[in-house]
């Protein structure tokens, strides 16, 4: 059954926007493209963007130039709390500038940490639209203070989603921090992770298996990105991007400036992980046999642990709706899963987010860009998947709807690697398989009942109709 | 003691306690020109949000509203995060998406369009437009788009379609203040706009709940109704933000009650006003008073004993209902537990942190627990906090073990710092952001306020009325004696 968008109201801008995956042709909605207002669309600002690449670098100062609330909101990033600094501006900052209350914060903070290595300063709408000329002030309170003070241009209507703000803080890093260290000589066998950002304990998990095949990690971007770390990363033998969307800048700058290749990779998944480790394995000229014999003991250890999970699985339909590239790097781990995916979307993804989802699914998967809420929300009714997967806000929509809900990025466990996969077959079982749902519907109640998208109460129904 | 140095016998049950560490021994006191937070300029770990999610928390509780920021997607998709992790419930809250070009041109095509297509896709009967820096700096004459908008959506969906929806707008600069004045700015507009009338006078009260969550309305409602009084609760939450899973839904999905448009329209005709937080809801409560002559009775929140027979006396005198012997029994079941747990709470040091009214009605209902409140802060400043909070520890003065310091939006560093030069503390009640301080000093933390976001419940859990003091004295107590005894031994009480 073709999903009825056509038959929402009068909004032809989002008419492209979905399409049904047909055999031989590849499906790619319409993407990147500016955001409709007052649709509800699930994305955020560049200065989300700018703060999910840069919150987790721990040894730096993080300065937030505008009012209370940026400050507050950034100072959670992936459900962890970090140290916000801010510059808390008010009235009379906005009318008369606010670079002076800007440069004693800088220094009010360096005196308060003074064994930060750095100082981001990230601007925001109000310091944007204000005109603050945040490179001089940090210039001026670099040399004052005689520490690296680096302006994150990102005010958050600088694009129209958090794909703006991803490339302006791997900008960020590429010209201050990468690459810096008085080192030049390249250290074998070692590699650099970019686009992963260790939730859960990802990052451990990669670099087990890493581990098995000799090599070791320099600097994961941005889980692992202490100062020292990334100042050595071009001494790394390959990059390896694990999220499209956040790590390729970094890789395509780091091959221009320091000729490090890169190889994009997915540890999700049984057969991702295991077509990734060969992939490294080759590049690095490992022993076949020592490839094969981490994947062949992961991937059976992982299968028998996962087994009895799977079983509850199998057969089952899933949803992804992610910020951009997740949907091609989950969406296999979801077929390893046993699960078929009948929807696959995107918050920002790009062309070849898109491409990368087409070669994922079958014939009939719907793919959605951008999907505002109320899509979300007939989608749910009209297909009422197993499992959804998205990020938190959608979470309590779909309860309500009736449809179980994991949480991108991860609440519980690690995801990534052979181990990694039994914790995701684990929740997505558990959680498919959750009594509340049954309880939750009482007799007689069927998916068409009142409340149908085409039952709708008569004040609605005579406006749709046209 | 610690518990891992207690030996096994012969210790006779008094020396088992565990001895309260000074807060931290090795601690080295910070350069105090960094501490102070007055006349610093930076501000580290800031205990407010910004105006607008104060505004559209207030649009969350009408019935069939939805906000609008007039914004970047962030204020948006931060705050619905922000509501989502607090309630566990979705929040639809609509964006402008300001991008460059609106930064440029200004907001004008954004707005006109977006809620263009918000009625078209949500059919909402009420629109609550939030202002937000961007669009305050760029000087978005909202009045003129509104209007302009109105014509364009009303030549499209008919006039008499158009009628029905109220668009109200808020302005809601992010840095004018905090999430308090948003909600507090945001009770002025909705009165002002639509509380036009004073044409059919009734018994009705109106209250203004603030920003308390929803166990916090139903509990005032459980004392209105108690006392057969009838109200319009403006901003009520207690149903939108605290659905019941049970599908399927309508789409777009709306959740049971909030105040209805005609509630509100209707607010002019009671018999006064209440607004339960000063803080918050003053404004529209004084803005009736003013226009229509319907008296504001402002505060104080009702948390404790004193607070809360204000409140039923104040509720009775002007409504003339008597106060029942059914509310006089749930008073003397909370000065039971009172006494009954006195001995635990007294001279026990707490200290108190979150929005200004959350803090003076703890403030008030731990002196009446014979506590002594070591440190007050309230993340947004008001005038009359300092003066508020001397009323309230002038009765109790002499029964302070030592004396209180009070904050006056400050952050939570110079919180922290405080309280680390504290030889004892017993309790912090506060926020979830006082987790941290809460584990570094090995002191209980009683989650009480907003935002309340790495537990599940607490935004069902009074802490208003007689039932909900009683509540609240149980976590207190709790936490004060999960902390006090080890944990291996039962204790009778």
């Amino acid at each position: 059954m073709a999903f009825p968008i056509e038959a929402l109201p009068a909004l032809p801008a989002r008419r492209g926007h979905l399409v049904i995956k047909t055999r031989g042709t590849p499906a790619i909605p319409e993407c990147g493209s500016a955001t409709i207002p007052g649709l509800l669309s699930e994305r955020s600002c560049v200065f989300y963007g700018a703060r999910w690449m840069l919150a987790a670098i721990p040894d730096v100062i993080h300065l937030v130039h505008g009012p209370a609330g940026c400050a507050y909101y950034g100072s959670t990033v992936r459900r962890t709390s970090y140290r916000v600094y801010s510059s808390m501006l008010e009235e009379r900052d906005i009318v008369f500038g606010g670079s002076a209350r800007l440069y004693a914060a800088i220094l009010a903070a360096v005196r308060r940490e003074p064994t930060a290595k750095a100082v981001l300063v990230y601007a925001t709408c109000a310091a944007g639209l204000i005109g603050e000329d945040l490179d001089t002030m940090c210039r001026n309170a670099s040399e004052a203070t005689g520490l690296q003070v680096v302006p994150v241009n990102s005010p958050g209507f600088r694009g129209c989603s958090q794909a703006a703000g991803h490339d302006l803080a791997a900008e960020v890093l590429l010209r201050h921090f990468i690459g810096v260290g008085s080192e030049q000589s390249m250290i074998p066998n070692s590699v650099n992770i970019l686009g992963e950002f260790d939730v859960q304990g990802d990052l451990q998990q990669i670099e087990a298996l890493l581990q098995q095949l000799g090599l070791r990690i320099i600097c994961a971007f941005s889980g692992r990105a202490p100062t020292a770390a990334m100042a050595g990363a071009h001494r790394a033998r390959l990059n390896i991007v694990h999220c499209r969307r956040t790590g390729e800048s970094l890789a395509e700058g780091m091959q221009e400036r320091f000729g490090t290749p890169h190889l994009k990779a997915s540890f999700f998944g049984l057969e991702e992980t295991a077509a990734t480790l060969r992939a490294i394995g080759r590049f690095f000229g490992t022993d076949e046999a020592v490839v094969e014999e981490v994947v062949e003991t992961g991937c059976s250890e992982a299968r028998r642990l996962a087994e009895p999970f799977l079983k509850r699985l199998r057969g089952k339909r899933a949803a992804l709706f992610f910020g951009a590239s997740r949907m091609g790097s989950m969406g296999k781990a979801f077929r390893d899963l046993g699960m078929n995916l009948i929807m696959v979307g995107s918050q920002f993804g790009c062309r070849v987010d898109y491409e990368d989802a087409d070669r994922k699914v079958v014939e009939g998967t719907v793919i959605i860009d951008d999907a505002p809420e109320q899509e979300l929300e007939i989608f749910l009714h009209q297909r009422h998947p197993d499992l959804l997967c998205g990020g938190t806000k959608e979470k309590y929509m779909a309860h309500k709807m009736g449809v179980p809900f994991l949480v991108f990025p991860q609440e519980g466990s690690p995801f990534a690697g052979f181990r990694g996969f039994v914790n995701l077959a684990r929740e997505a079982a558990g959680l498919v398989s959750a009594p509340v749902w049954r309880l939750a519907r009482s007799e007689g109640d069927l998916p068409d009942a009142p409340g149908s998208f085409f039952a709708l109460s008569g004040k609605e129904k005579d406006n749709n109709e046209r | 003691m610690r518990l891992n140095e207690i030996p096994v016998d012969g210790v006779p049950y008094d020396r088992l306690k565990i001895d309260q560490i000074p807060a931290s021994p090795a601690y080295a006191p910070r350069d105090p020109e960094l501490v102070p937070a007055a006349g610093r300029t930076l501000v580290i770990n800031p205990d407010r949000i910004c105006m607008p999610i104060g505004a559209m928390w207030a649009v969350l509780g009408v019935h069939r509203a939805i906000p609008f920021v007039q914004g970047a997607q962030g204020c948006t998709t931060y705050a619905r995060y922000t509501f989502s992790r607090i309630f566990k419930e979705p929040a639809t809250i609509a964006t402008a998406s300001f991008h460059e070009d609106a930064a440029v041109f200004g907001g004008r095509r954004n707005l006109i369009e977006g809620l263009r297509n918000l009625v078209v896709r949500y059919w909402p009967e009420v629109i609550g437009i939030a202002t937000t820096c961007s669009s305050e700096i760029m000087g978005d004459d909202l009045v003129s788009f509104v209007k302009e908008a109105r014509v364009k959506i009303g030549e499209e969906i008919g006039a008499e379609k158009m009628d029905r929806i109220a668009m109200v707008i808020i302005n809601t600069p992010s840095f004018a203040g905090s999430h308090v004045d948003g909600y507090d700015r945001a009770s002025k507009a909705f009165i002002e706009t639509l509380a036009t009338g004073r044409d059919n006078p009734d018994r009705r009260v109106n209250i203004i709940p603030g920003l308390l969550y929803p166990g916090d309305i139903r509990e005032i409602r459980h004392l209105l109704e108690e006392m057969e009084i009838e109200a319009t609760v403006l901003f009520d939450i207690s149903d939108t933000l605290d659905a019941p899973l049970a599908p399927p839904q309508e789409i777009p999905y709306y959740p049971p009650g909030g105040t209805t448009l005609q509630e509100i329209r209707g607010m002019g005709n009671a018999l006064a006003t209440f607004a339960l937080q000063p803080a918050a809801g003053a404004s529209g409560a004084r803005s009736l008073e003013r226009r229509l002559g319907v008296p504001a009775v402002v505060g104080p929140t009702p948390v404790g004993v004193d607070a809360t027979d204000a409140l039923l006396q104040n509720l009775s005198r002007i409504t003339g209902r008597e106060i029942p012997s059914s509310l006089k029994i749930e008073r003397g079941r909370l000065i039971d537990a009172m006494a009954d747990t006195f001995h635990h709470t007294m001279m026990k040091r707490v200290a108190i942190f979150g929005d200004p009214d959350t803090v003076t009605g703890v403030a008030r209902f731990v002196c009446e627990l014979g506590m002594t409140p070591v440190a007050v802060t309230p993340g947004t400043r008001t005038k009359t906090f300092e003066q508020e909070m001397d009323g309230i520890f002038a009765g109790y003065r002499e029964l302070f073990l030592d004396a209180p310091r009070v904050f006056n939006g400050g952050d939570l560093f110079e919180f922290e710092e405080y309280l680390k030069t504290l030889p004892r503390l017993d309790l912090i009640i506060g926020n979830s952001k006082g987790i941290d301080i809460s584990r570094e000093l090995e002191v209980p933390l009683v989650r009480v306020g907003f935002p309340i976001y790495d537990r599940f419940g607490y935004q069902k859990r009074p802490i208003v009325g007689y039932r909900g003091a009683e509540l609240l004295l149980y976590e207190i107590v709790n936490a004060i004696l999960d902390f006090r005894y080890p944990d291996d031994r039962t204790q009778q009480l």
